[in-house]
């Protein structure tokens, strides 16, 4: 039989870490064809690539929901744990308080983290634990068939014709006053944007909240919804135009002088800010505070970087865990020093 | 007869009676006398019924008893209310400067022992009110031959951080006190008490709940507070530092289970505490914990129930509520630790059985093992205990094949690996999953590997009954009756069987410690044997009994329960078991206690406190249609009868209030 000689494949790439973005897959998606979450998942495939993240150090933490699921859909090679409804925020507390060598990546939906998990969530923001929370945001509880949650916004109408009464509730503006030191919103569909807030988070040593737009295309889809494509598209207003630079790759980003705001990073990364605004301070709690109410009164929805904080502590230095990862102590660690438990035993006498 | 003396102390919240009964047993423990104690409270910070009762014994007593030798009463009311329990030959210590004892009041032989504080004091600078008491322990030393060096020592070590000056008062005081005893009282106590001088630790469940977490190699416990779990996160900040470990405490239970639940996915040892309400809103999440085989040790420390019920009161009544917690069939151990000590051996073992058989631990305490505390054998409490971590996957190379975290092996164990163990990633799903972790409930659906895994998960259950102790049967075999209990009635039942010994009736008591899984095979054959059985349980509607039916298809024949908030006392458990072996149907009428009791809260809520039972007689009912008691009620001060209050026999309903002058102005 007649061989054909092959031409020698060309190198695959590869990234610093030597893997492929094949590597950072998942499953194949269950959620519906042109769900928001699937764009997400992708983007974050990409910003674990590009950033060169060993995916055995990623615990992917989500609750309940079909954001919830969407862990399935990405890093394959990284633990996952589907905690119940609304309970990522405390499994993922206490997963990082056992093992801080862990990079906890976060999934969460509007229902899961503003109706029956807002209790926790607020919490974990006010830890300022180290991880990324993704709020993948529809607006409505698409796995039961797309009843409205507490991000759906006032006067917005289900299909069923069924309209939302009461007034949302702002995640980002939540997590600004409560002591997240990383919050940004962005859309589904804004690629660019969205894969450069991702990276920054990821590198980010505290809590980085994303509320992402994430369209429903089942139940919230239409005319009526601000939850939409269109009323995205339509009503976006991008804050600046976000770059991320890691910290091994020397690149310059061009922006004319003076129109731009570089933010250090704790492992020496930086965000590039091209300002559409004039003069935004992400630095300000007030100015962010600010923004979001204006611009939610002008039925605007603004997307970027609302506010950052690299000096606050986080949660893990405030309680001073020991550097290595307490799961892994070796059992000689594990049991407190006798002298501790002689010294129970005689303030008991 | 073992010599022992029982001393209470009453007085309202505020007042400092814990600092001072812990002074008075670590005083005698120290020296070798064994101590246990119980502190009936409520739930307020100032005001209120305080009631602590203090037993000291040559020998180990098992529960506070019921007898009382000497009473501190540091307000008018405790005068009133517990005067009448002094044994005669005992004696009514009271501040004569505040108030006074009424001679009516004591039982024959029983002796009024005023201090008049301030003539007492003196000499001793300005007092704070709270030292009263200490010049009441100093009279105690000298009426019940107690060690002044060693009380004075107690005192030294608990103002060691106020420095010398206040020791040197409080040391004054103490021996004002004594001083003041000696010149005019006589000892209650008849002979000296033969000190071993063994220094014996004096503890809390809680304390040990909290000890044996920490030497079993937890390192992670989260917490809200609540009443009667609170003291296990008290000890735990206190000492989390000291010992290593990371003390959370959050914004609510689903948050302290769930992180604890986290931690314990990531490979810590991980431990919650909590009382029924708390444990309501955990359920869902132990189900959790179940499903992705997950171990972590929750404490249940049982209140008075239903709802808020009485925070600060005992009950066994939450059994129902963990046997049935969280929806579906999953994997767990229930474990009632037995005494004090147990509750630091039983937590070794909840770590060991958590980890080893990757599932929750429930362990299921009460108000009163939680929180009485009592001496406990110097050596009972080895540092070096057992730490058994299961079947562990530190590496996987390459050429293994895929990790499958739930994989189906003969024990149902899957050998475990932690996140971030490169080679092993897997998804913990509540969903229902294979057994490399692959969800089967969205699309790719399964009953076969629904089967499969779920009788791998249960498959567990077989090799941790296999590990635990059967019950074994205390006393004769041929006893003519069984008492039957589990928990925290161990020692009370114990010193019921005892007191029914001493009036000739032989007994023989089954305890259980393991609730789930439970040994029905050998409770089954032990049983078959017995005669009569008697449950004990501090609930209303018998839940283990039932609990006991349905395992092993034995019905107890009658159950002694209480249902009060105050726990058992060895004589009410024998009187009960006389009755039901003669044959007696149980009375629930209003006693004559209790209607003195029920008066008391009528004056507090409606007569603004400044009334007291009098004279109680049982009269006919005439249009209420049950006998009444009529409770004569005088002024607290002046004696003058100010009414008479009706209260219902059967119902307990206060009919009505008659009161004989009008209104107070």
């Amino acid at each position: 039989m007649a061989t054909t000689a092959m031409p020698p494949a060309a190198p695959k790439k590869v990234n610093r870490v030597g893997l492929e973005p094949a590597d950072y897959k998942g499953n194949r998606s269950t959620l519906c064809a042109g769900c928001g979450h699937n764009a997400i998942s992708e983007r974050i495939i990409e910003a674990c690539y590009e950033l060169g993240v060993e995916p055995y150090r990623v615990a992917k933490l989500s609750g309940i929901g079909c954001s919830s699921k969407s862990p399935a859909y990405f890093l394959r090679s990284s633990h996952g744990f589907n905690a119940v409804h609304g309970r990522m925020p405390s499994v993922a507390t206490g997963t990082v308080l056992a093992n801080r060598a862990i990079m906890a990546l976060g999934v969460s939906g509007d229902g899961d983290s503003a109706s029956i998990g807002i209790g926790q969530f607020v919490h974990l923001m006010r830890r300022n634990l180290p991880c990324v929370y993704i709020i993948e945001d529809n607006g409505c509880y698409g796995l039961t068939k797309g009843q409205f949650s507490a991000t759906a916004d006032l006067g917005s109408k289900l299909k069923t014709g069924v309209v939302n009464d009461l007034p949302p509730i702002d995640t980002c503006a939540l997590a600004i006053q409560l002591g997240a030191t990383y919050v940004a919103r962005s859309f589904s569909g804004d690629k660019k944007q969205l894969l450069a807030l991702l990276e920054g988070a990821l590198v980010h040593r505290g809590t980085a909240m994303l509320d992402v737009i994430s369209p429903c295309v089942t139940f919230n889809d239409h005319e009526g919804s601000t939850k939409s494509y269109s009323y995205v598209k339509d009503h976006d207003e991008p804050l600046s135009d976000v770059s991320f630079v890691p910290y091994f790759e020397d690149i310059t980003v061009e922006y004319e002088p003076g129109t731009s705001t570089e933010i250090a990073l704790p492992d020496g990364s930086r965000l590039v800010l091209k300002k559409l605004r004039t003069d935004y301070d992400p630095h300000s709690k007030v100015e962010a505070l600010r923004l979001l109410t204006e611009s939610h009164d002008k039925g605007e929805i603004v997307t970027g970087l609302f506010y950052i904080d690299t000096e606050r502590p986080n949660f893990l230095d405030l309680l001073n865990v020991v550097d290595e990862p307490l799961a892994t102590l070796p059992e000689s660690r594990v049991r407190p020093p006798q002298s501790a438990l002689n010294e129970v035993m005689d303030s008991l006498r | 007869m073992a010599r022992e003396f029982t001393i209470g102390i009453g007085g309202a919240a505020g007042d400092g009676l814990d600092k001072s009964g812990d002074t008075l047993a670590k005083s005698v423990s120290r020296r070798g006398l064994h101590v246990c104690a119980y502190n009936s409270y409520q739930s307020v910070i100032r005001g209120g019924h305080i009631w602590l009762r203090v037993r000291i014994s040559e020998q180990k007593v098992y529960s506070h008893g019921d007898r009382l030798h000497l009473l501190i009463a540091l307000n008018q009311d405790s005068v009133e209310r517990h005067a009448p329990e002094v044994e005669p030959g005992g004696a009514v210590l009271y501040n004569s400067d505040r108030f006074s004892c009424d001679a009516s009041l004591l039982g024959d032989g029983v002796v009024p022992l005023p201090l008049p504080v301030k003539e007492i004091t003196k000499d001793l600078g300005r007092l704070l009110p709270i030292m009263q008491n200490t010049v009441a322990l100093g009279a105690v030393v000298f009426l019940a031959r107690l060690d002044f060096d060693s009380m004075a020592g107690v005192l030294a070590d608990t103002f060691k951080h106020k420095g010398q000056a206040v020791i040197d008062q409080n040391v004054k005081i103490l021996q004002a006190g004594f001083d003041y005893a000696k010149e005019r009282f006589v000892p209650l106590a008849k002979e000296a008490w033969n000190f071993s001088g063994m220094r014996r630790p004096f503890a809390t469940g809680n304390e040990l709940f909290a000890l044996g977490a920490v030497a079993a190699g937890c390192k992670f416990y989260s917490a809200y507070p609540m009443t009667p779990a609170s003291s296990v996160l008290h000890w735990m900040a206190s000492h989390g530092e000291r010992c290593g470990l990371v003390v959370k405490q959050c914004e609510d239970e689903l948050a302290v289970v769930n992180m604890a639940i986290g931690a314990g996915q990531a490979g810590v040892r991980a431990m919650c505490a909590t009382s029924g309400g708390g444990f309501a809103l955990m359920t869902e999440a132990i189900g959790m914990a179940g499903m992705i085989e997950t171990p972590v040790v929750v404490v249940e420390v049982q209140r008075g129930g239903p709802s808020t019920g009485i925070p600060t009161k005992t009950e066994q009544g939450d059994l129902n509520q963990v046997y049935g917690a969280s929806q579906g069939d999953f994997p767990r151990v229930i474990i009632a630790p037995t005494d004090t000590t147990d509750c630091y051996w039983a937590t070794v073992e909840s770590f060991n059985l958590a980890e080893k058989y990757q599932l929750p631990v429930l362990i299921i305490s009460d108000l009163l093992l939680s929180e009485h505390p009592e001496t406990i054998e110097p050596d009972a409490l080895r540092h070096d205990v057992p730490i058994e971590r299961g079947e562990l996957v530190n590496e996987w190379p390459e050429g293994n094949g895929p990790y499958k975290r739930y994989a189906c092996t003969p024990s149902g164990v899957s050998p475990r690996a932690l996140p971030g163990t490169a080679g092993t990633e897997y998804v913990s799903a509540t969903d229902e999953h294979d057994e490399e972790g692959f969800t089967i409930s969205d699309v790719f659906t399964s009953p076969p590997v629904r089967r499969k895994i779920m009788e791998k998960r249960m498959k567990k259950m077989e090799g941790v009954i296999r590990e635990l102790a059967p019950p074994k049967l205390e006393g004769p075999e041929d006893a003519p009756v069984t008492l039957i209990g589990w928990g925290s009635t161990c020692g009370v039942i114990r010193e019921a069987r005892a007191l029914l010994a001493a009036q000739g009736i032989q007994s023989n008591h089954l305890h259980i410690k393991y609730i789930h899984p439970f040994h029905a095979e050998d409770v089954t054959a032990i049983l078959k044997k017995c005669k009569i059985l008697i449950g004990v349980e501090v609930n209303y509607s018998a839940q283990f009994a039932r609990y006991l039916r349905a395992e092993t298809g034995i019905t107890v024949h009658e159950s002694i329960l209480k249902y009060d908030g105050e726990p058992f006392e060895p004589r009410i458990i024998a009187e009960e078991a006389k009755r039901i072996l003669a044959g007696r149907p149980i009375n629930l009428d209003v006693t004559k206690e209790d209607a003195r009791e029920m008066a008391y809260h009528y004056v507090r809520t409606h007569l603004a406190d400044a009334d007291r039972p009098a004279e109680i007689e049982l009269a006919d009912g005439n249009s209420h249609g049950e006998s009444l008691w009529r409770v004569q009620l005088v002024d607290r001060a002046s004696g003058e009868v100010r009414g008479e209050l009706k209260i219902g026999v059967k119902t307990g309903s206060i009919y009505a209030w008659e009161p004989l002058t009008a209104a107070r102005t």
